[in-house]
């Protein structure tokens, strides 16, 4: 240090810099890993704390799926079910037994926040392969880890942040085949992919479009052969979750289309919806792409979801990229074709408030494209360097905004949208009224499965769909099986109601309580002597 | 200075004179010094947007108002009928009125009004204020873009797409905060381009705590000088074996420039509402004023039984929101009733401009750049880029100006390509037609998202973009002062828009032509 005409100068030797350079270079990854890794867990801390985490009604179902296989009148693996993919609930099974891990909702949480550091880790990856530098990659990094909505959803057991891992896994392990031209990347790639067909549906599509690319590519390049054999290689491998998936649907509900058009498909749910008139994206190509690209822009916010629209057209024409590895990216719009065309085919529903009614749902999905989006920027400020100052500085501005207003879409939708249910009033009732006595509730998990959830009592308290005969007999002589009834009165798409209402043993409850979301029915005490209240159907088929 | 150096001087200050001209026809206000029973008359304050007063909105009035109670008054506070003149943007605290704006504007009015009034036109004065600094701004665009490495005739015609063809004309004829605002950016820019010295350090400081006694969101914009302001106080140095950081321990005493203008703020805030750090605009609105002087809901709403159950607070970051980027970039660039490309496309033609700033000076590139980023990307986060009822995308004149300056050095380089002068000829003459009605006509233009409310009260079309302008043009409605004074008795204000647009576009023409027959490109 040297003091001149009252400036002082700190002088930093080239060497210095080279090694702390270096050091930064062999350890970046873990850095990065340890700094995502603080990040997830305070992030959870603070969501949990003010009772965020489980505001998610589906947060809850996929809780209780994945607590019903090990407890509950009849456990098993069968209770995984049909329509929703069974990946996440297997990874809740090995913590789940836990009360706390259960009620908590970290069973499912945990996989949230690996799945999020995990996606952080192959951004970084990603764009180390592709040629980009230390700031780049850090800023891509940073994109993606400091997304409100991404920090939410990561803080609660929903299937984001565990879709959004495999499937950048996937697409991260086939471009780095398109580079290399490494079996054992393609094996990779196909391997993540697999787990990603059995999280959600996206990663089916994402299978189809790998597919695609690998074919047009390897024949284009090498021919017809050498494309039909990677393709074989690639999808064995790659496409074995969805023929488990339709095999399971065959032996368990005997019809391998079951989770795509049996009673509780989402099929059935858009049927509804469109008969209420509120499907308004089904067959228009312009709406469905308005609606998303909405959600897309709520969940990224507007001005990085343009630069990763930018970033992305510079890596497209980049000289300095391999045409392979150009064309490899692709792959990672694949949520972007996946939800466009669900929204148009009428499989998926998403309402984002003031566009498609007064309410959100399902705006989350818009986050599926947030590592895609930090992939692109990443490689935006590696390639224009001279623009580099004022992109940053407009991204930390946009971010500071983002933090102050604490603006989070998948917040509202969690909240005040049509995915959460209160159904405190219901599940308090049944906690102080129904946990210490004997007795089962009867209810359906399809429609009530946040009341099981937040009541606090344990599974196999609760006769519902998926306990086999308990469920034949209680539906059939509710005044033998259950003490409590839990239903919407009057509705006939809650199971519940729709059996029990036409059985005589019905007219021995009262109604003890009304709720918005469900009706609260208890027999009668002079019927108590008739009732069942041990689980005496065990050891069923 | 050599008899060459005047010579050479000559056009410069032809240029201005003419820009000042134009200002001055585009000028609105009537005669009179009115009191403040008078100024809630429809004579000062329209009952309908097709009258001839000129305090057409609230932030006008609430400016002017202040203004008006510092002088006439001797007060920060609002008497009841100044209160009543400037309601919504008035609060009630500790008994009294006060404005919601912060008091920068009113306070550089105050010289205008005072001027104003000796000669029976206090309105006229205060609002001259804004002209003032639009010419100003002419002056500084033009420097700043032949500093950067434009040609003068280049710069000239840059400055006057900034100045007549843009939504700043519309606001350089009434009394907002914008030119002062842009005033602030352009002088910093300059100040740090021309000078290389801790002189100019301060200054920037100064400008940037000036820049919140304007209007809060300032602060935000100025961030980029700031920065660049700091590097020249802590600055790295690459050399071949070593790096150098420096720090200018004097640098950091010129951070005390920043004391003045907050110390006004805070005494500002200390005799409005008794607590120096109130931010004006965080204060609860006033609806309307009853009989008895006090705070009471508003017509609408009582008839919309709105009730008033539920006091949000307001916080100074609280209306910026990520969400509302998508709607704010479409609301400013796009939109019929506000986007760039309806009322001044010609600006877009800075972008080539900004390319081949990089080449020349990136340092300036990346200030200017930046600057016009965080203008965009506030004003996007915004709840209402609208800017309410208003003529263009009137929080983009910052960006516009610094656009003028693009746009020269785009006309420097392509001078003598054809394509583009075709381009930029239709462009600029489009953009000066729709500007120049907006400045003769009025700002009270609704958003579009309203105007189905707006229809269901008034039983009738009702427009939101510049054809409501033109409308009002063809029933000869015109809120010029000079037009009302005197234009009106030879020409109708269809003519007078005619006459506007025609003129700056000869001139810009004139420049243009001049531009493309130059031989050497001056450095």
């Amino acid at each position: 240090m040297n003091k001149s005409k009252g400036v002082i100068k700190i002088n930093i030797s080239s060497d210095a810099l080279n090694r702390v350079g270096v050091f930064f270079e062999r350890n970046g990854f873990a850095i990065v890993a340890a700094i995502l890794s603080v990040i997830s867990v305070l992030s959870f801390m603070f969501y949990f704390q003010n009772g965020l985490s489980l505001a998610y009604n589906d947060a809850r179902s996929h809780l209780d799926i994945g607590r019903r296989v090990v407890e509950g009148l009849k456990p098993g693996f069968a209770q995984l079910g049909s329509v929703w993919l069974p990946l996440t609930h297997l990874l809740m099974v090995l913590t789940i037994w836990n009360d706390f891990m259960w009620h908590s909702g970290l069973a499912g949480t945990i996989w949230s926040m690996f799945g999020f550091v995990l996606t952080g880790l192959i951004i970084y990856k990603f764009l180390e392969k592709i040629g980009v530098k230390m700031t780049g990659r850090l800023i891509g990094v940073g994109i993606f880890a400091s997304n409100l909505n991404v920090l939410y959803l990561q803080s609660t057991a929903m299937t984001e942040l565990t879709l959004v891992a495999a499937m950048t896994a996937g697409a991260y392990y086939l471009m780095l085949w398109f580079k290399d031209d490494k079996v054992v990347d393609l094996v990779k790639s196909a391997f993540w992919i697999m787990l990603s067909t059995l999280v959600r549906y996206d990663g089916w599509l994402l299978l189809v479009l790998a597919s695609m690319m690998i074919v047009f590519y390897v024949w284009k390049k090498n021919g017809y052969k050498q494309a039909e054999g990677k393709l074989i290689l690639f999808i064995t491998l790659a496409g074995l979750g969805i023929v488990l998936w339709f095999l399971w649907n065959l032996l368990i509900f005997g019809d391998p289309l079951y989770f795509a058009f049996g009673p509780y498909s989402a099929r059935t749910q858009q049927t509804q919806l469109e008969a209420a008139g509120v499907l308004s994206t089904k067959g228009d190509w312009f709406f469905s792409l308005k609606v998303y690209f909405y959600a897309l822009a709520y969940n990224s916010n507007a001005f990085l979801a343009l630069m990763g629209l930018v970033g992305a057209v510079a890596l497209w024409f980049s000289g300095n990229i391999r045409r392979g590895v150009r064309f490899a990216t692709f792959v990672l719009l694949a949520p972007l074709f996946f939800n466009i065309l669900a929204l148009y085919l009428g499989h998926s529903v998403l309402f984002i408030q003031g566009l498609s009614g007064d309410t959100w749902f399902n705006a989350r999905y818009g986050v599926m494209l947030m590592p895609t989006i930090a992939i692109f920027v990443g490689y935006l400020i590696h390639y224009v360097s001279k623009l580099r100052p004022v992109i940053i500085g407009l991204i930390l501005f946009v971010l500071f905004f983002q933090f102050s207003s604490g603006d989070a879409v998948t917040i509202d939708d969690a909240r005040v949208g049509s995915s959460q249910k209160n159904v405190a009033e219901v599940s308090g009732w049944l906690a102080q009224n129904a946990a210490g006595k004997d007795g089962f509730v009867l209810i359906s998990a399809a429609s009530h499965d946040a009341i099981i959830f937040s009541s606090g009592m344990p599974m196999k308290k609760f006769i519902h769909e998926g306990t086999g005969d308990y469920w034949k007999e209680a539906t059939t002589l509710p005044d033998h099986w259950a003490r409590w009834i839990v239903m919407r009165t009057h509705d006939d798409n809650d199971s519940v109601w729709s059996f029990v209402s036409r059985t005589p043993g019905f007219e021995r409850y009262d109604l003890v309580d009304s709720y918005p979301f469900a009706d609260i029915y208890q027999l009668r005490d002079e019927y108590l002597d008739i009732l069942n209240t041990e689980p005496i159907l065990e050891n069923q088929d | 200075m050599d008899k060459i150096k005047i010579l050479q001087l000559i056009p410069a200050i032809l240029f201005i004179l003419f820009c000042a001209a134009i200002l001055i026809l585009g000028l609105r206000g009537i005669p009179g010094n009115p009191n403040k029973d008078a100024l809630n008359t429809s004579q000062w304050k329209p009952n309908e947007p097709t009258e001839s007063a000129p305090f057409e909105l609230s932030p006008e009035r609430g400016r002017f108002a202040l203004t008006y109670s510092l002088v006439e008054d001797k007060s920060f506070q609002f008497s009841v009928p100044l209160a009543k003149f400037t309601t919504p943007d008035v609060a009630y605290v500790n008994g009294g009125y006060v404005s919601l704006f912060n008091p920068g504007v009113s306070f550089l009015a105050i010289p205008g009004y005072v001027i104003g009034r000796e000669f029976g036109l206090s309105q006229v004065g205060a609002f001259s204020t804004a002209a003032l600094f639009a010419l100003l701004n002419i002056i500084f665009v033009r420097l700043i873009a032949i500093r950067l490495g434009s040609n003068p005739l280049a710069a000239s015609i840059g400055a006057l797409v900034f100045a007549f063809a843009s939504p700043a004309f519309a606001y350089a004829a009434t009394l907002y905060q914008h030119h002062i605002s842009t005033f602030l950016i352009l002088l910093g820019i300059y100040a740090l381009i021309r000078w290389n010295n801790l002189w100019s350090v301060a200054l920037i400081w100064f400008l940037i705590a000036f820049s919140v006694v304007v209007d809060n969101p300032n602060i935000f914009f100025m961030i980029p000088l700031g920065v660049f302001a700091l590097a020249r106080i802590i600055w790295i140095e690459k050399e071949k074996f070593k790096l150098k950081i420096n720090f200018n321990i004097l640098g950091f005493l010129t951070l005390l420039a920043v004391i003045p203008p907050i110390v006004l703020f805070l005494w500002f805030n200390q005799a409005s509402t008794g607590n120096p750090f109130q931010l004006p605009g965080t204060l609860q609105s006033v609806e309307a004023i009853d009989e008895k002087g006090l705070p009471t809901q508003s017509e609408i709403s009582k008839l919309l039984n709105l009730q008033k159950t539920y006091h949000k607070e307001k916080t100074a970051v609280g209306f910026f929101k990520t969400r509302n980027l998508l709607n704010g970039f479409y609301i400013h660039f796009i939109s019929p009733d506000r986007g760039i490309v309806w009322f001044t496309p010609v600006i877009l033609l800075s972008i080539l401009g900004f390319a081949y700033l990089y080449k020349l000076n990136r340092s300036a590139a990346n200030l200017i750049l930046a600057t016009i980023g965080f203008n965009i990307i506030l004003y996007s986060l915004w709840g209402d880029p609208w800017g309410g009822w208003a003529f263009g995308s009137r929080y983009l004149i910052p960006s516009y100006a610094l656009g003028g300056i693009g746009l020269s050095l785009a006309l420097t380089k392509f001078r003598k390509n054809y394509l583009f002068g075709i381009i930029f000829i239709v462009l600029v003459s489009y953009s000066v037609w729709v500007n120049v009605l907006g400045a003769i006509t009025s700002d009270t233009n609704p958003p579009q998202a309203q105007v189905l409310s707006l229809e269901e009260v008034s039983g009738k079309e009702e427009k939101f973009t510049y054809e409501r302008n033109f409308d009002l043009l063809k029933k000869n409605k015109s809120k010029s002062f000079i037009f009302q004074r005197y234009a009106s008795q030879y020409l109708t204000a269809q003519e007078y828009h005619q006459m506007m647009t025609a003129l700056v576009i000869a001139v810009t023409l004139s420049l243009m032509v001049s531009l493309f027959f130059l031989k050497n490109e001056q450095k």
